[in-house]
């Protein structure tokens, strides 16, 4: 690295630091030791699937891996000229940002208006029964929704008709199936994602709302001028979040729900690259999907991360 | 005198209370009621269906308590082999990979919250780089293949055991021991190792439980893995088994020895509903003893989804 004539004079404190950086690794080599494997299973279960990521540009073979020819970008130019995939695009940018422009503010406003409640004891056990369907797998959820939503004897199904007047079986319908991920979406996350809003609510001085008090502000005013100010880094935080997962639809909540009479709009990227890769064995195009998700992923979660910390909210990291 | 200052807010607070914070005031407490009553209902219907007899449940409508109570439909259920070993597999996963995914966490994040450690920054950045950048399923789908864990259970458990958000959480629970403590035991001789299992660990308890209980959520709801590794139904997961059980209902029955056409205790809803039961109520029955730690969690970690 260092130049010829620079050599004789910096020779010493290199070794010396080099000396010192052995002495250092040989110090924490129980360290080093602790951090293996987990290092390990990261390297092989993270990292070395990366590797698979050239398939994306190959023809490939999955039974004569050798034979396998590179093409470029040839299944990338496939993949946006395909109607079935910019269907399946489309269908997952609908669902991902319904389901964030009224799953987002939800528990914002459930967190606030139960910050509200001055009975502690009911708001613990209003926050441990809210909590409660976060718990509980898509497979189950999806087994209560078939009960509610059952064509002869679902509950929500004779509502439905009580009030419309028309009999509609919810799971195969094209036009109300998409507003019953989105209701059932909110119906399991609501409750959970207050919990991050709260986190920030208990950091609030108390002294803040005596203040207000004896200044005569009532509990909307101080809600306006302390609650909200409070809890505004952490919206911007779960808005990053939610950005980051711009097309992520729901892979469990929708494998476990869809079927074939609505996958005109419920088929999403995740399904898709499922049937196509796993069942139909296409690995090269449905990886070439799958690579298209995760980058925009990762560009959406940098540049948001970028505005907020350029409008002084403060990033991620 | 922070007493004075209470009794005097109070005060101010109920002469100050207007009517309009007090329709207020109803309102919130009836909608958090309602709230309540809808996140429970769904469960206590399905409890209830089960515990109808077919008939009944063929009529529908609500379900407040057993209508013709039986025990029959369960005794369908249980008749079903795929329920038994369904659980195996999820209880030997959810154990397993529980304790290991735990402790790969602790072993990662404590060296990565030591600021003399060489490499530190570029170790962390490998961890949260897999937050940021994902391979995606097919090249997960064919390292399980290649790597031979494929219809393995360990394939249900060994690629969930690293998690970045989880090493985070943990870390930041480290960096947050004060660095003394080691002190005395370093100058006894101890090295890191004994030093993180006899004086880091037992320090850690309440978070260590959170993650714990973090994992075993993860594993024990987790389908999709089955799904994609995991061929032979006798090594499927409960939640897959369940998923099979409500998506091929007639088949389920079938399995159970039912003559479909003929039968008359038990139908394809009280069934559904049997099965959702069975692998809800440990959820339901564990839920209220260990909430408080993933609320703890969630306030440690500052994020976590």
């Amino acid at each position: 690295m260092t130049t010829a004539s620079a050599k004789p004079v910096k020779k010493p404190s290199e070794r010396g630091k080099f000396a010192k950086f052995g002495r250092d690794l040989l110090r924490d080599k129980w360290l080093y030791l602790l951090l293996l494997p987990g290092l390990v299973m990261l390297i092989i279960f993270k990292y070395i699937p990366m590797i698979d990521l050239r398939i994306a540009f190959m023809d490939y073979k999955p039974f004569k891996p050798e034979t396998s020819t590179w093409v470029g970008f040839a299944h990338f130019q496939d993949l946006f000229t395909r109607p079935a995939f910019l269907k399946v695009l489309k269908n997952t940018l609908v669902i991902s940002i319904s389901k964030m422009i009224f799953g987002f503010p939800l528990p914002i406003i459930l967190a606030l208006l139960m910050n509200e409640m001055r009975n502690l004891l009911y708001k613990k056990i209003s926050q441990t029964l809210l909590y409660l369907p976060h718990f509980i797998s898509w497979v189950i959820m999806g087994g209560l929704l078939m009960t509610f939503l059952d064509p002869d004897t679902g509950v929500i199904t004779s509502i439905i008709t009580k009030l419309t007047g028309q009999h509609i079986t919810v799971l195969l319908d094209k036009g109300a199936f998409v507003p019953m991920l989105i209701i059932s979406d909110i119906y399991k996350g609501v409750g959970w994602g207050t919990i991050i809003y709260f986190a920030a609510l208990s950091g609030v001085d108390p002294q803040l709302y005596e203040a207000a008090a004896i200044d005569g502000a009532r509990r909307f005013r101080q809600l306006i001028h302390i609650t909200i100010p409070a809890i505004l880094p952490t919206v911007v935080i779960m808005l990053i979040l939610n950005c980051n997962n711009i097309l992520n639809a729901g892979f469990d909540q929708i494998f476990m729900l869809y079927s074939p009479s609505v996958y005109d709009v419920a088929d999403i990227i995740d399904t898709y690259v499922y049937r196509i890769g796993i069942i139909k064995s296409d690995y090269s195009f449905s990886t070439a999907a799958g690579i298209f998700k995760s980058v925009v992923a990762m560009i959406m979660m940098l540049s948001v991360n970028f505005a907020a910390k350029k409008a002084g909210g403060g990033g991620l990291w | 005198m922070a007493k004075d200052t209470t009794i005097q807010r109070n005060k101010k607070n109920k002469i100050k209370t207007s009517t309009g914070e007090k329709i207020f005031t109803v309102f919130n407490y009836t909608f958090f009621t309602l709230l309540c009553l809808a996140m429970l209902y769904p469960f206590w219907h399905v409890i209830m269906l089960s515990l109808s007899s077919s008939n009944m449940a063929l009529r529908g409508g609500i379900f407040l308590w057993p209508k013709e109570f039986t025990w029959t439909t369960y005794r369908s259920v249980f008749k079903n082999p795929d329920i038994y070993t369904g659980y195996g597999t999820t209880l030997f996963v959810t154990i397993i990979g529980t304790v290991l995914a735990t402790f790969l966490t602790a072993t990662t994040a404590y060296p990565l919250s030591k600021s003399r450690l060489h490499g530190r920054k570029f170790f962390s950045l490998l961890l949260i780089l897999t937050m940021i950048f994902n391979a995606g399923m097919i090249p997960n789908y064919l390292l399980i293949r290649n790597i031979g864990l494929y219809d393995s259970r360990w394939a249900l458990i060994l690629p969930l055991t690293v998690s970045a958000y989880n090493a985070v959480i943990m870390r930041s629970f480290f960096l947050s021991i004060p660095e003394a403590l080691e002190e005395s035991a370093r100058i006894d001789g101890a090295n890191d190792i004994r030093i993180f299992f006899t004086i880091i660990l037992p320090l850690s308890k309440a978070t260590i439980a959170t993650i714990l209980l973090f994992n075993a959520v993860m594993y024990w709801n987790d389908y999709m893995s089955t799904v994609m590794y995991i061929k032979s139904t006798d090594k499927w997961s409960m939640q897959a088994v369940l998923r099979q059980m409500l998506n091929n209902t007639q088949q389920a029955m079938e399995k159970a020895g039912f003559s479909v056409l003929v039968e008359e205790t038990a139908n394809a809803q009280t069934i559904k509903a049997a099965s959702i039961v069975v692998a809800t109520v440990p959820i339901l029955i564990v839920y209220p003893f260990v909430q408080k730690y993933f609320v703890k969690g969630v306030m440690i970690g500052g994020v976590k989804g």
